[in-house]
């Protein structure tokens, strides 16, 4: 069922990459649409699988990714239409298309654990999968300011000096990305944190919360992506760290959320494997 | 009715000529009016930039048109004829309209892709239908040249990037800061060159100009210049370096002013915000090394100069993509064109088979009179109609045929299967059939 919507990003990139080096603004558009229908299609698969078993499918980590990938497709169809552009599609993309082939390799949606209740335990994995995608979107436009920053730094003003919005913008747009996903995040370590505490006492008996500590590499791993990105926001902030460097903290930080997400939830995590 | 056009441009003329035949300095209605006056001439454009004076009009007689307009250059701005005939072109019909093309495309500018061209034309024609010159054959050439431009600004990158240093300087702070208008700039030294690129960044929005200079004076005499600029003695430059975006640096000094630890201590207190750099003095006023701190860009003269390079380069490899579209746009306008002479036949074949019709009618009106008025009415509605649908498919095949040849021959046919050149035919057969055979004759340049 995961299987439309990959075709559907696929051919978006393909549109999105054709956009990018030959600028034909009916191309783009054209893009643009292949990617409201990709969005539109995920909708659908994931309004059917919430039909099916009762809630928002976000427990296994198939089903966490083909969310996630929902949720960076829409945050990025809103960036494109606030601010016009176009250019980063071609960048942000093949990252769906390389989450989006694992839930659809992998159909099925795995069974919530009786564990897994509670308001609290929404909004962690809710607020997590938020603040991922806006990482994503920080990354992808932190590399394009590196690509564009070093273009005009060597004077040679070519590819990306053509196709790219200024140095300004990207910056600005690194930043909100950043303080978004920040918030996010913050708020679904405290609820992961709090629902925890909680399960302790009813659901003592399951190894797996028994193991929910800071020794667990996926909790570990969280909270060093809070570190680096509350780092990134204070050194921007105090110490005129803008720009390159903070699209390098940018970038590192989706690198570590990324190893988080995927290696770590499929074959580190005892805490986690649900 | 063919399509000419006499001119002189920066391909043909050096520029003290150029100016003496300015037809924008006399006035483009005023020419037009005069033009018009003339015998010539039915239809008349003139396009008039710094690079060219092109006169475009439709006409019966080229040859003598020609002459005539030749003539009238040199009558109207006082120019001897011996003086300007060896740099005046002519071009006729589909020649011409590839011309229009080209030069709508950018093509033929001194700067290949200069974008102001593309409005230069579109301005001519606006003044040509505000003096009611502009008929027929010039709406539709100078509307198709309108498209030729647009397809080539859309789908080539001929008009992309700066060909100028100021437009590259403003550009590169484009890209680096987005909007320029909350920006401010200071430029260091009082002399032109500063004060040129200044001015250049002030029309493009930037919020404010400061001028520090050794000599308070002369910084003060070079703001009042700007407009709205303000002057800074030499020893408030690192405060006033703090508060700007972009340093312009145009002294004479013959060592560098600024070492790279100098910039270095003002992009503390600017909290590393970006600093654009343009040090267009000779010899340079910045330290090269400056460019290697962080969030500083470093251009020099030479810099601007290289990137203006690289893009007149690019635009160079666009031209043939560019042609190629002039080339399409010229077909499909010589379809057009070239259906135009069908229409002298196809009006009197319509003329022919209306006099018989209402010939007919006549002769009938005896046996009709004794029906009502609304029957009598009806008659001729029929009649009228059979008519109409009788000549539709032969229309629509002389409008379709395309090839001036093809028209010919089938105007040929026509005229002697229907003896259109006799009586009530509105043109004599000799006439009519002249521009063809004189157009077959004529190689397209």
């Amino acid at each position: 069922m995961n299987l439309a919507p990959l075709v559907l990003y696929a051919a978006a990139f393909v549109a999105y990459a054709w956009h990018f080096a030959r600028r034909n603004a009916i191309v783009g558009r054209t893009a643009t649409t292949l990617l409201v229908f990709a969005a539109l299609a995920h909708t659908f698969v994931i309004g059917m699988q919430t039909m099916e078993i009762g809630h928002v499918p976000v427990a296994g980590p198939a089903s966490a990714i083909s969310t996630f990938v929902w949720l960076l497709g829409l945050a990025y169809l809103y960036t494109e239409m606030t601010t016009d552009e176009r250019a980063m599609g071609v960048f942000i993309l093949p990252l769906l298309v390389a989450l989006q082939s694992i839930p659809a390799l992998r159909p099925g949606v795995e069974d919530r654990a009786a564990v897994l209740q509670g308001p609290l335990f929404g909004v962690h994995v809710s607020s997590l999968l938020f603040a991922y995608a806006s990482f994503a979107l920080a990354c992808v436009i932190g590399v394009t300011y590196v690509l564009l920053f070093k273009e005009i730094k060597a004077k040679h003003l070519g590819f990306f000096y053509a196709r790219l919005p200024s140095l300004q913008v990207l910056d600005r747009m690194n930043q909100v990305a950043v303080v978004v996903g920040w918030i996010f995040l913050t708020i679904g370590i405290a609820a992961g944190t709090l629902w925890a505490a909680q399960a302790r006492g009813g659901y003592g008996l399951d190894p797996r919360v028994q193991r929910m500590s800071l020794q667990d590499p996926k909790i570990f791993v969280a909270l060093i992506c809070w570190v680096v990105y509350s780092f990134e926001l204070f050194a921007a902030r105090r110490i005129g760290w803008g720009g390159r460097r903070a699209a390098y903290l940018s970038a590192l930080g989706f690198a570590i959320v990324l190893l988080n997400f995927v290696p770590i939830s499929y074959f580190s995590t005892n805490s986690h494997s649900f | 009715m063919h399509l000419l056009l006499i001119g002189i441009s920066h391909r043909t003329a050096p520029v003290d000529l150029r100016e003496r035949v300015d037809f924008a300095a006399r006035g483009i209605p005023a020419t037009l009016e005069s033009l018009t006056s003339r015998r010539s001439t039915q239809e008349a454009i003139v396009i008039s930039t710094c690079n060219r004076a092109e006169i475009y009009v439709a006409c019966d007689d080229p040859v003598a048109t020609r002459r005539d307009l030749a003539s009238f250059i040199s009558d109207f701005h006082g120019v001897a004829l011996s003086d300007i005939a060896p740099h005046i072109y002519d071009l006729e019909d589909l020649a011409a309209a590839r011309h229009l093309f080209r030069v709508a495309a950018g093509l033929d500018s001194l700067v290949v892709g200069e974008p102001q061209i593309l409005g230069q034309v579109k301005e001519a024609h606006a003044a040509a239908t505000a003096a009611q010159t502009a008929g027929p054959l010039l709406n539709r050439v100078f509307h198709a040249s309108f498209a030729a431009g647009k397809r080539v600004r859309t789908e080539t990158a001929l008009g992309s990037g700066a060909v100028s240093i100021g437009y590259a300087a403003v550009s590169l702070a484009r890209k680096i800061f987005g909007e320029l208008s909350g920006r401010t700039v200071v430029v260091v030294g009082a002399g032109e060159m500063g004060k040129l690129t200044a001015l250049h960044m002030k029309s493009q929005g930037v919020h404010h100009v400061t001028i520090v200079s050794r000599t308070m004076a002369h910084a003060a005499r070079s703001a009042e210049a700007i407009g709205g600029a303000s002057a800074a003695p030499w020893d408030e430059l690192d405060s006033v370096l703090a508060a700007s975006d972009i340093l312009i640096t145009a002294t004479g000094a013959p060592a560098p002013i600024l070492t790279k630890a100098h910039i270095e201590s003002v992009m503390r207190p600017r909290r590393n915000q970006p600093l654009f750099i343009i040090d267009i003095a000779m010899p340079r006023d910045v330290e090269p090394a400056a460019g290697e701190i962080e969030q500083v860009f470093l251009y020099n003269i030479d810099d601007l100069r290289a990137t203006v390079r690289e893009n007149l380069s690019r635009r160079e490899n666009e031209v043939a993509r560019a042609e190629a579209i002039v080339s399409e746009e010229t077909d499909r306008f010589a379809v057009w064109f070239r259906s135009r002479g069908a229409v002298p036949t196809i009006v009197a074949l319509r003329q022919r088979f209306e006099t018989i019709r209402r010939a007919e009618l006549d002769r009938l009106d005896f046996k009709l009179a004794a029906l009502p008025p609304e029957a009598r009415a009806r008659v001729d509605e029929i009649t009228h109609l059979i008519v109409e649908k009788l000549l539709l498919a032969p229309t629509e095949q002389l409008k379709a045929a395309g090839d001036a040849d093809i028209v010919a021959v089938y105007a040929e046919a026509l005229n002697r299967l229907f003896v259109l050149g006799e009586g009530e035919a509105p043109m004599s057969d000799a006439r009519r059939v002249e521009p063809f055979t004189r157009h077959r004759q004529r190689p397209q340049r």
